[in-house]
């Protein structure tokens, strides 16, 4: 069993290029490289340099001072940008675990479905192709409090008695939030680990059968380590899009009620956009890639310790 | 297949985060174009002769065809000249988003643009405006009615021509006042009071309907309020005087309507439309909204009320006229735009006689044209025109660039308060606590 799963990790061998083809390979690169570069290094430091200066807007376009980290001093002085920092975390982690548990579930039962495989993807994959700020919209006509849909549906089952406003309080408008944004990427956590699930050979099951191990057992002893790629990847793609969730707070409840759902990406906004106070919003900009940087090496480093538990 | 389906995931997952990153880099990095406009001094330009093709970016207003009647009566009278409509979002503030991101950049279009009443201060500052005062000769400014154009003034420049004016009203069903034998409410109680008097009478469902969303329409409605109970944002010297017992009082007010069922749990999710829709729908006896909602209450296709609905000055806590915030619209020009006296032509004709009387006549929009606003067939179209001389106008505090955080700390706080979150007293604490950090040094954020 165990000298089965080493080989399919020794699997990886290095290709072994001549010098010459690696530098050709290289230069063939280097075009693609340039317009990364071009597109989004230059933004991102661009960015990083206008956080330490007094931006002003003028005619002649950006006028830079700097003014050493007052726009960081700034923000952690001000409760509404920890508030918005606490919403984003809190967000990201519940969207995410949620996603992540919900994935895994419907990945495996896609994967032992054998006829309407290909259907139930397709219709799996609606709510991910759909553009987030009509999916947006549909969740607002459904959670809206004078003639939305769910509260039709509450009233006419009985389980409320007058019309309820989702996005109207905070608490419901939180959830509200995160139950549009898990039905629109479960899908996409499915995929990835469908993706990962088919790539374990069927031979390990039948081993692991052979060597007397039930159903669960073969789950946590094969399917679990062997997907801990794709989880990994699922939860990374995840994180860093829950982080910077803007599209869902902005249709749905414009950051209300008061801030409740105002995200660190809604927050940067109005302080971009809005108030034309462009070395803060940056502040905020770059201070949000640090948390997310930050979230993602404490939840790979957490999930390599989980899983190594679970393989010993 | 399955080597197939890795490899889509794959594809797709490398797409998100392509589209992640691009979305990361909030900052354009833009080069400035320069201009040729020189701010500080006069040169009035002659635009008789003006040609070529301009963009106007403007957003719907009326949803009616507003915009392209107006621009095919311009390209008519000014055969040469071409306008191209750039339509721009309803929201007030995504439209100044993308107006402050494009020309910021150095966009040269739009040339001319629709912009907010509430915008010179912070637009001036930003120089995404040009002075107006230079380019047009002082008698340019005497069509307008008064006080409009101290509003588009900071600093000694003119930098916006009034298009539209724009206030709050009270719109009421007559019908069901009728059958219950109530007069018009002149006062906030009284009002309350006969709303439920017809709500409890089974005759609708919902009392009044407002602007209390999260955004710069509730401080439009706040303001009302704030102003009617004696109280203020801001003081003469700019600083902040929102924790006070007048805004107390008003916020209270508010907040009781919603907890009395006057006015729906949904209340502090509604704008300008979702009110308008609930009334229109015949679902409310009162509506707090602006001119346009007269039109569109008037109109089958949208309405369900034709015929059935009154208009009136707003109440007030002790009786008589209530206040009305100053809302509307101003033509503003893009510094960069390349074809400036088309601009002007084209701003010189929108608030001419022939452009604000189809505002006025066809649209029923509050023309800022004095002559047009007077003329008796303007003041014939809509009973919403003759209740103009009546009113008690207010403005929101916006002669400073930090107006948009000042008002953030207004609406945020104050639709938390309505939605129950926090009490209003804490509201306005929160409120008070944030625009000092908004007029302080600082700038708050």
């Amino acid at each position: 069993m165990n000298a089965i799963l080493q080989e399919q990790q020794g699997g990886k061998r290095r290709s072994q290029l001549g010098k010459s083809d690696r530098r050709a390979g290289y230069l063939m690169l280097f075009p693609a490289l340039l317009i990364i570069g071009a597109i989004t290094i230059f933004p991102i430091l661009y960015s990083m340099y206008m956080s330490f200066n007094h931006v002003t807007l003028t005619e002649n376009g950006f006028q830079l001072q700097f003014n050493a980290g007052k726009n960081y001093d700034i923000l952690i002085h001000s409760s509404v940008y920890w508030h918005s920092v606490e919403f984003t975390v809190m967000y990201a982690v519940v969207t995410v675990v949620v996603e992540l548990v919900l994935g895994l579930l419907i990945a495996l039962a896609v994967n032992n479905v054998q006829r309407l495989k290909n259907l139930s993807l397709v219709v799996m994959l609606i709510p991910w192709a759909l553009i987030t700020v009509i999916s947006a919209q549909m969740w607002d006509y459904i959670y809206n409090g004078v003639y939305g849909i769910l509260n039709y549906l509450l009233q006419s089952m009985h389980l409320i008695q007058s019309p309820v406003t989702w996005l109207g309080t905070s608490t419901s408008a939180i959830i509200a939030m995160m139950v549009a944004d898990i039905w629109k990427t479960t899908p996409f956590v499915v995929i990835i680990l469908l993706g990962g699930l088919q790539m374990i050979p069927e031979e390990y099951y039948e081993a692991a059968y052979m060597d007397g191990a039930n159903r669960w057992q073969s789950f946590w002893k094969v399917t679990l380590p062997l997907l801990r790629g794709s989880i990994a990847l699922a939860g990374l793609f995840r994180i860093l899009q829950a982080f910077g969730v803007f599209d869902l707070p902005f249709v749905l409840t414009g950051g209300g009620p008061g801030d409740a759902t105002q995200s660190l990406a809604i927050l940067g906004y109005e302080i971009l956009f809005q108030n034309l106070q462009f070395g803060r919003g940056s502040a905020i900009a770059v201070s949000t890639v640090l948390l997310v940087l930050f979230v993602c090496l404490v939840f790979l480093s957490a999930f390599r310790s989980l899983v190594k538990g679970e393989d010993a | 297949m399955k080597k197939l389906q890795k490899s889509a995931a794959m594809a797709v997952a490398m797409l998100s985060v392509g589209g992640l990153i691009a979305g990361c880099g909030t900052n354009q990095a833009t080069t400035p174009t320069p201009t040729t406009t020189s701010s500080s001094q006069t040169h009035t330009i002659n635009f008789a002769n003006a040609s070529g093709t301009i963009v106007w970016a403007a957003p719907p207003i009326t949803h009616t065809g507003l915009r392209n009647a107006l621009i095919a009566a311009f390209e008519k009278k000014y055969p040469k000249i071409k306008v191209q409509l750039q339509s721009q979002s309803n929201n007030t503030d995504t439209n100044r988003a993308s107006l402050s991101t494009a020309i910021g950049g150095g966009s040269s279009t739009p040339d001319v643009y629709m912009g907010d009443v509430i915008w010179p201060a912070q637009f001036a500052h930003a120089q995404l405006a040009l002075p107006l005062n230079t380019v047009l000769p002082a008698s340019f400014w005497s069509r307008f009615s008064k006080g409009l154009v101290q509003g588009a003034t900071y600093k000694g420049n003119v930098y916006a021509a009034p298009f539209f004016a724009d206030s709050g009203f009270l719109y009421y069903r007559k019908d069901l006042l009728e059958k219950a034998h109530l007069p018009v409410p002149t006062t906030w109680a009284q009002l309350k009071q006969e709303a439920q008097e017809l709500q409890k009478k089974g005759l609708v469902q919902y009392g009044f309907v407002w602007q209390g969303a999260s955004y710069e329409g509730l401080t439009c409605d706040f303001q009302e309020y704030l102003a009617d109970a004696g109280g203020s944002v801001l003081n003469a010297q700019g600083q902040p005087t929102i924790d006070s017992p007048q805004a107390l009082k008003a916020l209270d007010f508010m907040r009781s309507l919603i907890t009395s069922g006057v006015s729906p749990t949904a209340e502090d999710t509604f704008q300008e439309s979702e009110s308008m829709n609930v009334f229109d729908q015949g679902k409310a006896a009162f509506l707090r909204n602006w001119t346009y909602a007269w039109a569109n209450s008037q109109n089958p296709s949208d309405s369900q009320v034709v015929g059935k609905v009154g208009v009136t000055v707003l109440p007030s806590f002790n009786g008589g006229a209530g206040y009305s915030t100053i809302g509307g619209w101003d033509l503003y020009v893009n510094p960069h735009s390349k074809n400036l006296p088309a601009d002007l032509a084209f701003i010189n004709w929108m608030t001419g006689k022939q452009a604000q009387t189809i505002l006025a006549v066809q649209f029923t929009e509050l023309p800022t044209n004095a002559a047009v606003a007077s003329s008796p067939e303007v003041q014939n179209v809509s009973p919403v025109f003759k209740l103009v001389n009546k009113m008690h106008f207010i403005s929101r505090p916006d002669q400073t660039p930090n107006y948009p955080q000042i008002s953030q700390a207004l609406y945020t706080n104050v639709n938390a308060a309505l939605s129950g979150t926090i009490s209003p007293k804490k509201a306005l604490k929160n409120a008070q606590q944030q625009m000092q950090q908004a007029v302080g040094s600082g700038g708050g954020l």
